[in-house]
C-alpha cells in the first residue's frame, strides 16, 4: 500500500525507513516515501546496513530504504508530478515519488537490492538500471527483457550492486516520451570500504531539457533540439542550489546527461579531473586536468577537485544558450538599430512598449518586466555586483572557510579580501593607443576583393 | 364575335308644364347638393405623415408651403447642424431639408386639390339651337349638364378622397424612406470614417515596421528580401488607406444628398465612431403582426382596393351609362304647315346599349381588376410578413455578429496583445511580432466596425420592413476594409 503524505515544512524528507505501516509489512512492500519539495535535502546517513559517505542531490533527495533480511528494499512509484523549475514556474512532469528527477538511490558495493516499482502513470513503463551489470531479465527493457509494467501494477527488480560508481535509472518503455517528461533518477554505488575514494562532499545531478511554451506547464515531448529549458535535476538558475564547499574539502561532482545533446560543463577556479564515468572509475594514470568536461548524451561523469581557493566559482554548461531560460529563438537582432525615436509611434499602438535590444540584451538581466504566467526570464539572477544575466544550467561552487562538515546552507555572497576585485581605472585616461594607429595608415595597403567569375568558360581549372 | 355596336337613343319625357319642369329642375338641383363639397384641409393633408413620423420616427415633419415654413425649417436645421450629428439629428435634418421629400409633399397637395375639385358638381351649360327644316322650325333650348358626372359625383368624390388618402400614405412612405435613407447614410458615413481612423493606425504600424526594417538592413540584421516585404506591406496599407479615405468621402457625399445639404452646411461634424451596440436587441415577437398593422404600403394597397371596390360598384351601376353627355332638353317643334308648335322636354341621355355581352364583359373586367387587387394585396401581405421576418432575422444575426465582435473578438484580441506584450518583455518575441499583432488587432476592430455598421443598417431596414415597406434589406456589404496583415502569422 502506498501512502503519499505531505510534509510539514518544506525541506524534510517525509519519512524514514522506520515509518512502515503494518499493512505495508504484511504486503511485503516497503512504503514509498515521497516528497513535495524541490529543495535540497540533507544527505541521508545510513541507519542500517553498511556505512558509507552519503551524496548530496542538488535540489533533491535520497530515497530511504528498509533492510529485509539481507535485501535492501526500495520502493519507487512512477507517477505524474509537479516540479517547480524555479520560483515562478512549475512544470507538469512525470517522475518518481513526488519529484522529477526521482530520488537518488544509494547502494553499497555488494548490496543485494530489491526495488519495487509501482506504475501510477497512465501508460505502461519499466525501469532500466543504467550502467549496471545485472541479470539480463532485470535490465528493464520493456518487451525485450521483461513484460511492461502496466498502470497500477508493481514489479520487483532484484540484483546485486557489483561495483561502486555512478549510475542512473530511467524508463525503457515509451522512452522518448517518458524521458522528455522527466522520468529519471540518480544511482550511486558506494565502495564497500567507506575510506576508498573518499571525498568530503559528493554532489550529484542529472541534466535534462524541456520545451515548455511560456504560459504552459506540460513539456512538448516531440521537440528534438529546440528546447527552451536546460535543467540540472529539473531546476534552472536561479532555482538551482549552490554547491557549498568547505575550503580544503575534497569535492566530487557527479553529472549525468539525459538530454538530447552534449554539455561541456565548465568549472571556474579549481581545476578538476574526471575520475569516473558510468563505465567505472578512471585509473589515476589515465586522468588529466580539465576545466571543462564534455558530458555526452546518455553519459555520466564524476569530476573531483580539492577546494583550495575560497570564492564564488561559477559552474555551468558552456553552450551559452544552455545558460538561458525560455527565449524566443526567432527574435531578430536589434543591435545597432536605433528605436528610441520610434517609441512614440509604437506606443500609440502598444502603450506599454519599451524598445529593447539596440545595445545588446544585457538590459534583460536588470529589467523586471511583467511576464506571461508560468515562464521565466531568459536571463536573470543577481549577485553582489549586479545582474548575473544567466539562466538554465548554471550554478555556483561556493568555497568557504570554516563550514561545518554537513553544512550545505548557502553562505551568501563571497566577501572578497580588499584589493582582490577587478576595479575601474580612474583619473585622466588617455585615449587608448592602438597598434594599428602608428603603423600603416589606411590606404597604404590596398586589398581588392575580386568576385570569382561565374562564367565557367575559358581558363577555369 | 361581332364588334359591339353603339346605338344612340334619345329618351324624351314629356312634361305637362314648364312649371313642372322647373320643379323637377329644382329638385334635381337639390340632388346636386347631396355630396358635401370638400374643402382644403388646414394641414394640407399632412396629418397622416405627421402622425406616422411622430409615432414611428419620433420626428417632426413639415411641408414647406411658404416663406415662414421655410424660415422655421431653416432655423431648426441650422440649430441641428451646429452640433455633432447623430442618427436622429441626421434623420430630422433630412425630414426638414430633403427637397425630394418636399416634392412628395407637393404631390400630396396636388391630390388634395384634385379631391376638392372632384367633390364639386359640374357646371351646367345652356344652349339654344334652332333648326329649321322644310316642315317645321325646331328651337331647342338645352341646359346641358354633365348628368353622369352629377350622378357619379358621390362616387368620384369618394375616389378622389381615397386617392388623396393614398397620396397621404405615399407621402408618409416617402417620409419613412427618406428617414431610413438618412439613417443608413449616416451609419455608413460614420463607419467609413471610423475605418479610415483604424487604417491610419494600421498604416502607422506598418510605417514603423518598414522604418525598423530599413534600419535593420543598415545594421546588418535584415536582408533585402525581408526588408522589401516590410516595405511592400506598408505600401499596400497606404494604398488601402487611400481607398478607405475615398470611400469615406463618397459615403459623406451620400449623406449630404440624403440630408439635402449644400453650401456652408457641408461643414457638418460627424462623430468619430458608431453608436455602441445596445446591451440587448429589442425583442420583437410580433414582428409579422406589427408589419401587417403598420406597413404603409399595405395601407396604400388596402386603400387602392377600397377605391376599386367603389369603382367596381360604379361600373355596375353605370354599365349601361357609359356616356359623358346627358342633359335636360326642352324642345319646341313648330309645324310649318299648321303653324302649331309643341314643346318637347325631358332628359336626354346618351346610352351605350350593351350588345352581345359587352356590359357583362366590363363588369367582369372590373371584377377581375378588383380580384387582381385583392390578390395583389394578399401577396403583399405575404411578402410583408416574409420581409419582416427576413429583416428581423438579418437584424438579429447582425446583432449577434456585432455582439460577438464586441464581447468576444475584441476582448480576445486585447488579451492576445497583452500576452504578446508580456512575451515581448520576456524576450520571447520581438517588436515585429507586436506590430503584426497590432495590425491584426486593428483589422479586428475594423471588422467590428463593419459588423456594428451592418447591425445599425439592419435595424434601419427592420424599421423599414415593419413600418415603411421599403422592405429590401440593404446591400449589406461584407467587410469593405480588407486589411493587410490580417491572418498573417505573428512574426515567426
Ligand atoms: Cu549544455
Amino acid at each position: 500500500m502506498i501512502t503519499r503524505r505531505n510534509l510539514i515544512g518544506t525541506s524534510a524528507v517525509l519519512a524514514g525507513a522506520a515509518a512502515i505501516s503494518g499493512r505495508v509489512q504484511a504486503a511485503s512492500i516497503p512504503e514509498a516515501v515521497t516528497t513535495a519539495s524541490p529543495a535540497m535535502q540533507p544527505p541521508l546517513t545510513p541507519a542500517s546496513g553498511p556505512a558509507y559517505q552519503p551524496v548530496v542531490t542538488l535540489n533533491g533527495w535520497s530515497l530511504p530504504w528498509r533492510m529485509n533480511g539481507e535485501w535492501k528494499e526500495f520502493h519507487l512509484v512512477a507517477e505524474p508530478v509537479e516540479r517547480e523549475l524555479s520560483p515562478g514556474m512549475t512544470a507538469k512532469l512525470w517522475g518518481y515519488n513526488g519529484q522529477s528527477p526521482g530520488p537518488t538511490l544509494e547502494f553499497v558495493e555488494g548490496d543485494k537490492v530489491r526495488i519495487f516499482v509501482t506504475n501510477k502513470l497512465p501508460e505502461h513503463t519499466t525501469v532500466h538500471w543504467h550502467g549496471f551489470v545485472l541479470p539480463n531479465g532485470m535490465d528493464g527493457v520493456g518487451g525485450l527483457t521483461q513484460p511492461h509494467i502496466k498502470p497500477g501494477k508493481t514489479f520487483v527488480y532484484e540484483f546485486v550492486a557489483k561495483r561502486s560508481g555512478t549510475f542512473m535509472y530511467h524508463p525503457h518503455a515509451d522512452e522518448m516520451v517518458q524521458m522528455a517528461m522527466g522520468m529519471m533518477g540518480f544511482i550511486v554505488v558506494h565502495p564497500r570500504d567507506p575510506q576508498e575514494r573518499r571525498v568530503d562532499r559528493d554532489f550529484v545531478f542529472l541534466m535534462s531539457s524541456y520545451d515548455i511554451d511560456p504560459g504552459t506547464s506540460l513539456p512538448k515531448v516531440m521537440t528534438m533540439t529546440d528546447f527552451n529549458l536546460w535543467t540540472w535535476n529539473s531546476r534552472v538558475f536561479p532555482g538551482i542550489d549552490p554547491l557549498v564547499v568547505r575550503k580544503g574539502d575534497r569535492v566530487r561532482i557527479r553529472i549525468g546527461n539525459l538530454t538530447m545533446t552534449n554539455h561541456p560543463i565548465h568549472l571556474h577556479g579549481p581545476h578538476f579531473e574526471v575520475t569516473g564515468t558510468d563505465g567505472g572509475w578512471v585509473r589515476e594514470s589515465a586522468r588529466w586536468p580539465e576545466v571543462t568536461t564534455d558530458v555526452p548524451v546518455g553519459g555520466m561523469r564524476a569530476i573531483e577537485f580539492t577546494a583550495e581557493e575560497p570564492g564564488d566559482w561559477a559552474i555551468h554548461c558552456h553552450k551559452s544558450h544552455h545558460t538561458m531560460n525560455a527565449m524566443g529563438h526567432e527574435v531578430k537582432t536589434f543591435i545597432g538599430t536605433p528605436q528610441k525615436d520610434l517609441t512614440k509611434a509604437v506606443r500609440k499602438l502598444l502603450p506599454d512598449y519599451m524598445p529593447m535590444g539596440t545595445e545588446g540584451m544585457a538590459e534583460m538581466g536588470t529589467m523586471e518586466m511583467p511576464m506571461p504566467d508560468n515562464t521565466l526570464p531568459m536571463m536573470t539572477g543577481f549577485g553582489q555586483f549586479g545582474p548575473l544575466e544567466m539562466g538554465g544550467m548554471f550554478s555556483v561552487v561556493k568555497v568557504r572557510e570554516g563550514l561545518a562538515r554537513d553544512d550545505y546552507k548557502d553562505p551568501g555572497p563571497y566577501k572578497h579580501p580588499p584589493g582582490t576585485v577587478a576595479y575601474e581605472v580612474k583619473g585622466d585616461i588617455p585615449d587608448a593607443m592602438r597598434r594599428s594607429d602608428n603603423s600603416t595608415k589606411p590606404g597604404n595597403v590596398e586589398l581588392s576583393v575580386v568576385k570569382p567569375r561565374t562564367n565557367r568558360q575559358g581558363g577555369q581549372h | 364575335m361581332s364588334a359591339p355596336t353603339c346605338v344612340r337613343a334619345t329618351v324624351f319625357r314629356r312634361w305637362s308644364t314648364l312649371w313642372r319642369h322647373k320643379t323637377q329642375l329644382l329638385s334635381f338641383s337639390a340632388l346636386l347638393l347631396l355630396p358635401a363639397c370638400a374643402s382644403f384641409s388646414p394641414d394640407g393633408g399632412m396629418s397622416v405623415t405627421t402622425d406616422i413620423a411622430a409615432r414611428h420616427l419620433r420626428k417632426d415633419v413639415v411641408a414647406i408651403r411658404n416663406d415662414e415654413d421655410a424660415d422655421a425649417a431653416r432655423v431648426k436645421v441650422d440649430d441641428l447642424l451646429k452640433r455633432t450629428l447623430n442618427a436622429d439629428t441626421a434623420v430630422q435634418i433630412a425630414l426638414f431639408n430633403n427637397r425630394g421629400l418636399q416634392a412628395a409633399y407637393n404631390e400630396l397637395g396636388i391630390a388634395e386639390a384634385q379631391r376638392v375639385q372632384q367633390s364639386l358638381p359640374p357646371n351646367p351649360s345652356i344652349s339654344i339651337s334652332r333648326l329649321s327644316g322644310a316642315a317645321e322650325i325646331e328651337i331647342e333650348r338645352k341646359i346641358a349638364a354633365n348628368i353622369l358626372a352629377l350622378l357619379t359625383l358621390p362616387a368620384r368624390a369618394e375616389i378622389a378622397t381615397e386617392r388623396f388618402h393614398r397620396a397621404q400614405l405615399a407621402a408618409a412612405l416617402e417620409t419613412l424612406r427618406v428617414a431610413s435613407d438618412a439613417r443608413k447614410a449616416f451609419y455608413r458615413a460614420v463607419a467609413a470614417r471610423q475605418a479610415v481612423g483604424l487604417l491610419e493606425q494600421s498604416s502607422e504600424a506598418s510605417s514603423t515596421t518598414a522604418e525598423l526594417a530599413k534600419r535593420m538592413t543598415a545594421s546588418g540584421a535584415m536582408n533585402k528580401l525581408d526588408q522589401s516585404r516590410q516595405q511592400l506591406l506598408h505600401t499596400e496599407l497606404t494604398t488601402e488607406l487611400a481607398r478607405a479615405r475615398q470611400r469615406a468621402t463618397s459615403e459623406r457625399e451620400r449623406l449630404v444628398r440624403a440630408l439635402g445639404l449644400s453650401g456652408k452646411d457641408l461643414a457638418f461634424k460627424l462623430p468619430s465612431r458608431l453608436p455602441s451596440l445596445p446591451n440587448r436587441p429589442p425583442a420583437m415577437k410580433t414582428v409579422e403582426e406589427e408589419a401587417l398593422n403598420s406597413r404603409v404600403d399595405l395601407k396604400i394597397a388596402r386603400s387602392e382596393l377600397d377605391s376599386l371596390a367603389k369603382s367596381y360598384g360604379l361600373t355596375k351601376t353605370t354599365r349601361f351609362v357609359n356616356v359623358l353627355e346627358s342633359g335636360y332638353l326642352d324642345k319646341r317643334v313648330e309645324e310649318r304647315a299648321t303653324g302649331e308648335h309643341k314643346h318637347q322636354s325631358g332628359f336626354e341621355l346618351t346610352l351605350q346599349v350593351p350588345l352581345f355581352d359587352f356590359g357583362e364583359a366590363r363588369a367582369r373586367e372590373a371584377e377581375q381588376t378588383y380580384m387582381q387587387a385583392v390578390n395583389r394585396l394578399a401577396q403583399k401581405a405575404v411578402n410583408a410578413r416574409s420581409e419582416a421576418r427576413e429583416a428581423y432575422r438579418n437584424y438579429r444575426t447582425s446583432y449577434d455578429v456585432a455582439a460577438r465582435y464586441q464581447r468576444d473578438v475584441l476582448p480576445l484580441r486585447n488579451m492576445i496583445s497583452e500576452e504578446l506584450m508580456l512575451r515581448y518583455g520576456a524576450m520571447q518575441i520581438d517588436v515585429f511580432a507586436l506590430l503584426t499583432e497590432a495590425r491584426q488587432r486593428i483589422a479586428a476592430n475594423a471588422n467590428a466596425v463593419d459588423a456594428l455598421r451592418d447591425f445599425w443598417l439592419a435595424s434601419a431596414d427592420l424599421q423599414a420592413a415593419v413600418i415603411g415597406g421599403a422592405g429590401a434589406p440593404s446591400d449589406s456589404p461584407s467587410s469593405t476594409t480588407a486589411m493587410a496583415g490580417d491572418g498573417e502569422p505573428a512574426g515567426h
